[in-house]
Parts: structure tokens; sequence; C-alpha cells
């Protein structure tokens, strides 16, 4: 076999030939991975002062009248965390205009139906406290990642359609502009609005160019674009409300419960100076959701060796490229999870994460892997701990990993639950269904 | 050749995503791609960054379409590159010249593609159904039942739809169709895939003949 660190032999594979081996010795090759695990494994700030704050620009656009900030205010009951760099991120706790994910919504309902429940049983009066409504896409960033058919003036003219729509929807209700603040359930969109929010901010050229479409559109307010404060996904609404989610609606014992947390790389890894981080929640290494709302349900939470890995979606390849997208996921997450933290649930927060990890365990057995280990959101257990029905509310049903024995262990019966959900089932094709909120609120109608 | 190289390096985005490079490496170390690719987001930014024009071209045929957009890479870097980010640039570019390669690539993709385009949703529940996706195993659901009603139980109205994954109301399909087409989303569709792109104007204007309809009828209330 030729030797691949000879740069005249084609040097290493895939790095090209032009590559030159280091040649460290093994206490060099030491010190620079000591290196490497001290000033990037470690999450801390390293970069902020080379940063702006697109915010600050923000403002300044505002000042000068070129856009509108929809703001958060008091009404919003904001609750203030820190971010990777340590800047200050409002998120608000109410008046809430779901921005739902095409990927969740599609294939794994769970999420949405659980975060609205845990809303419910907070107190919160659907169509005045938050509002779900058919107008609005996805942020269809999955086409720009996946194809790169889409692009940044397609996508922007998408996130200002959209927020335009959250910015007035209090409208046909008796409110305000601005009362409901949009709450974004996707990790990708999350990602690709904060991303684009970045180039608007920047770019008057890309303004200029929006600005004709959703002009076209209706959806400028006095020829202005409406851009958000703050970009706020539905796993930061969780973190700032874990501890009431956990003191006042908590009915299951978790302690006995190993989790693990894998959290979507477009959450932390796109725009990460806004992702947040707590340095009491592992060490302030890993970012802070999902895990800290795992801590305040009194969970063990299992830390492992790949917890910064991807899942191996990749958009395109868990369609075209399945082979990839199931043997990376096995490989660094599922088989992980199972040997080095012999976890009882994998929690995620994007539905890309989900579906990779949860539907690609059973083809394992044909490789001789198989690492079984369930696989749902934090927002799910969060609401399975609270009491909510396994089937009905949390949609387990949806999942192909085993999730069966993780509910049993919380001590809830699942071929009970099984039982009364396909008893429900007969009543849901007699019409007799059960909602959350009232469904003529999603078509504008009033509560 | 050039030309491409340059429509790259003028994208906007392109001083974002290129900084410098000391070919560290660590881009590439939890790269998930480059555990199963010949790929390495470390090449993608040694090509750009050494202005390696020919070898540019040559990645751009195949290499730029094992990256995940995980963006992993962009967010270990130590000069804040994103290789990822650099990758996006280049498929764009590939499409807007219309590479075979890309066509290839792409091929398998088109019922996503079709789907997202027409109904603003990139997944819906009748395309997740284990026929079209064995390798997810037999217990792909734990409920049987007609779909329809399986997605009638979901406590949510809008929830409870088959061909998209929520209600999308005609008006917001509109003014997504009217964004493909002022940003050239469907003239890139069109240079991909002409069968595709066909199928999609058709429907399109389906639509948008049912929402002059519920105007009219509107009116007439």
């Amino acid at each position: 076999m030729a030797d691949q660190n000879t740069p005249d032999q084609g040097g290493i594979a895939g790095h090209g030939s032009f590559f030159q081996p280091t040649d460290l010795s093994p206490q060099e090759a030491q010190a620079a991975t000591e290196w490497v695990r001290k000033e990037v494994d470690k999450r801390r700030y390293q970069n902020e002062e080379r940063v702006d704050d697109i915010r600050e620009h923000m403002w300044e656009l505002e000042k000068d009248g070129e856009i509108i900030v929809h703001r958060i205010k008091d009404e919003h009951e904001p609750i203030d965390v820190e971010t990777l760099y340590g800047w200050n991120k409002r998120i608000p706790t109410k008046q809430l205009w779901h921005h739902k994910s095409c990927g969740q919504c599609g294939n794994i309902p769970g999420y949405p139906a659980s975060l609205l429940w845990l809303m419910n049983n907070l107190g919160m009066q659907p169509g005045k406290d938050y509002l779900d409504e058919t107008d609005q896409t996805s942020c269809t960033a999955w086409n720009y990642h996946g194809s790169g058919i889409g692009n940044v003036e397609s996508l922007a003219a998408v996130f200002l359609r959209n927020f335009h729509q959250a910015y007035v929807s209090g409208k046909q209700h008796g409110y305000d502009d601005g009362h409901f603040f949009p709450l974004v359930h996707c990790g990708t969109s999350f990602g690709n609005y904060k991303e684009i929010r970045k180039y608007l901010i920047e770019s008057a050229e890309l303004r200029e160019k929006v600005t004709k479409i959703l002009d076209k559109l209706g959806r400028t307010v006095d020829g202005k674009l409406v851009i958000p404060e703050e970009v706020v996904h539905y796993s930061e609404w969780v973190h700032v409300m874990r501890n009431r989610i956990a003191s006042e609606l908590q009915t299951i014992d978790m302690s006995n419960i190993r989790v693990t947390m894998h959290v979507a790389c477009h959450y932390y890894k796109m725009i990460h100076e806004d992702a947040v981080y707590d340095p009491n929640v592992l060490g302030g290494n890993r970012t802070a959701i999902g895990t800290a709302m795992a801590q305040a349900l009194g969970a063990q939470v299992i830390d492992y060796s790949t917890w910064y890995d991807c899942c191996g979606f990749g958009f395109r390849h868990i369609i075209s490229e399945r082979e990839f997208t199931r043997s990376f996921t096995i490989d660094r997450k599922i088989k992980v999870a199972q040997e080095e933290a012999q976890a009882d649930v994998m929690l995620g927060n994007d539905t890309g994460c989900i579906t990779t990890m949860d539907k690609n365990q059973w083809i394992g057995k044909a490789h001789n892997q198989p690492y079984q280990v369930p696989i749902m959101a934090e927002v799910q257990l969060a609401a399975l701990a609270c009491g909510a029905d396994p089937f009905k509310i949390v949609q387990l049903q949806w999942h192909a990993s085993p999730v069966e024995e993780l509910v049993e262990k919380m001590g809830i019966s699942w071929a009970d639950a099984k039982a009364n959900f396909e008893a429900y089932l007969k009543e849901v094709e007699k019409g007799n269904i059960e909602y959350l909120y009232n469904p003529e609120l999603a078509y504008g109608g009033t509560n | 050749m050039q030309d491409i190289f340059n429509e790259i390096t003028q994208d906007f985005r392109y001083d974002h995503e290129l900084n410098g490079c000391l070919n560290c490496g660590i881009c590439t170390a939890t790269c998930p791609s480059a555990h199963f690719y010949d790929y390495s987001p470390r090449e993608i930014v040694q090509l750009l960054w050494t202005e390696n024009v020919e070898q540019v071209y040559n990645a751009m045929q195949e290499k730029i379409w094992a990256c995940a957009q995980c963006m992993t890479c962009a967010a270990r870097c130590p000069f804040r590159n994103s290789p990822g980010g650099l990758v996006m640039i280049m498929r764009e570019v590939a499409i807007k010249h219309g590479f075979e390669s890309a066509k290839q690539v792409l091929r398998p993709f088109g019922r996503v593609m079709l789907k997202l385009i027409t109904t603003g949703n990139q997944l819906s529940p009748d395309m997740i159904q284990p026929d079209a996706f064995p390798d997810w195993g037999p217990n792909i659901q734990k409920v049987e039942g007609d779909l329809q009603t399986l997605r009638n139980a979901i406590p949510v109205k809008t929830l409870q739809t088959v061909e998209t994954a929520w209600e999308v109301s005609l008006k917001t399909s509109v003014e997504m169709y009217t964004i493909w087409e002022m940003t050239g989303v469907l003239s890139s569709l069109e240079t991909m895939d002409e069968n595709l792109y066909d199928v999609i104007e058709d429907f399109i204007d389906e639509k948008r003949e049912d929402y002059e309809d519920w105007l009219e009828e509107q009116e007439e209330d």
C-alpha cells in the first residue's frame, strides 16, 4: 500500500497533492491537539471583538427611517439570556406567532402539539398569547442548502414576507401591529433567517431588490421592510420557561432517566454568536438549550464525545444519498449515545436531526450495527414529564425508534395509552376530534 | 473557466465566507462528508484562497455536492471562514451555468423540489411513507391506520393535512410563486430540469387561477 503521507504520491487522501504532512513529533502533535481542545472545542469567547453585533446596525437603519424593527415589548414578557459572546438576547414568552416547521409538522407533529400543550397548561390563551395560522410558508431553505436552486434574494423575500405577516397578524384579532412576535420552530429556519437578516442589514443592494418584491406583494409598512428585533427559536422559549415547566407542570420523576442531547447544527453553528450559552450548563462548552431543560426536569444529563457532530442529515443526502446519512448517524451519534452514555433517550431540537436519527436505526441490523436509542425533541420529553398523552399530544406513533421503553421507564403504560388512542381514532373517524385551540383561529376567527 | 471563478469571488457573500487559511485542517477534522467522500472543506478553501482556477472548476463537477451544509466547518474555523458557505456559492454558480454534473446529482431530489416550489413545504405526510423508505424499517409508524385519520388525530387544525406539512393559504402560495419568479428561482429550475419546470409551471398556473376565482367569489359575496 502506498504511503499516503508522501506528497509526490498524491498527498493525504482527499486533501489534494499540494498538502504537506506536518511531521510533528508525538509530543508536538499532543500539544497541537490540546490547543484545538482549548481554543476550538471549548466554546469560550474567542472572537467577539472581531464580530459586529448586527442588531446595532439594525437600530441605525431604523433610526435612519430605512426599516421598521418589530420590537419585543414588555407585554411579550421577555426573559434575558446570555449568548456565546456574552451578549444579551431577549426571549419573548407570550404573544407568539408560531412559525411552523415543514419537517416537524409533516413528519414529527409531536413537536408543535407538545409546545402548544405546554403553553396551554401554563395558562396561555390561544388567539391572544399565541397564534397558529395558515398564512405562512416554510423558510424554504431546504431547497437552498439541498439543491442550490434557492438563492439569497428569494430567501430574503420569503423571510420578510413571513415576518411581515407575523407583524400584522394581530390585526384580524383586534390587536395592534406587532402584537404577535414570531417564534421559529425549525433549526434550519432559525439559522437561515439569522444569516439572511445579517445580509439584509449589511447590503443596501439586497434591501433595494427585495423591497421591490415586498412592495409588489403589499408586504411593506409605509414602504419599509419589517425586520424582527430577535430571531427566536422555540427551544429558547422552552429554555427560559424550563423552571416554570418543572415547578408548575411536572408530574413524573425523571431522576432515573439518562438523557443525551443533540442540538441542531443550524441552531448554534450558523451565526453562532447568537446561540444561548450558560456557564452552569456543561461548563459553558455546549449551548445550553435542551440540556438545561433536561437538568431542570431532574434527569441525568450525560455528555458524550460526539456531541459536536452533526446528525448526517445533509438536506440532499437524506433523500438521495441515504447510505451516507445512515452510516454517519449510526457511527457518530446512535452508537455513541448507546455505548458511551447508555442513554435512555437522545433529545434533539430540529426536524432534520430527529428524522435522521429516528428513522435510520433499523437498517443498522443489516450491517451488524444493532444500535437502538429512542429519539425525540426536548419539548416532547418535557410534555411527557408533565403528564401529556404519549399518543394524542406527544404523537410518538410517528417515531420509528424504540420510544416504548422510555415511556415505560417513566412509569407510563405504553399498552394502555395505545389502546386509548386506538379507541380515540374511532371517534376521529366519526368527526369527534379534540383540539388544543379553537380551529377557527387558524382561519382568522376569534377565540 | 476564469469567468466561473470570477463569478464565485464576486458574489457578495464571498468576503464573508473567506478570510484567510492556515491549512490547519480543523474544518476537515469533524466534517461528516470528509468521513465518507473524497471531500475536504480545507481543500475547497485552499483552492479558492490560492486561486487555483482549474481545480476549483473540477471541484464544482462533483465534490461540492458532498457537503452536508451542517456548517460545522464554519463554527470551528479559527479564521471565521465558512467552507460550507463557499460551497453554497459554488453550487449556485454551477446551477446557473447548467453543469451536467449538477443535473445528475439533483435528479433524485426532484420530488422534494416539486413539493417545495409548489407548496412551500419541503416535506409532507404523503411523501414519508414506508414504500418510499424501505430502509427505515417495518416499524416506521407505531399505529396502523388510514393516513388522513391519523393526521386528523393531531390536535392542531393546521396540521390535519396529507399533501402539505400544514395547510397553506392560497394567497400565501401565490405570493411565494411571485417570489420564485422575481428572484430567478424558476429560471434556475428550468436550467436544471425542464420537465420538472413544466410540471411546476402548470401547477402554479392552476393555483393562480384558483386564487383569482376565490377573489371573484369574495367580491360577489
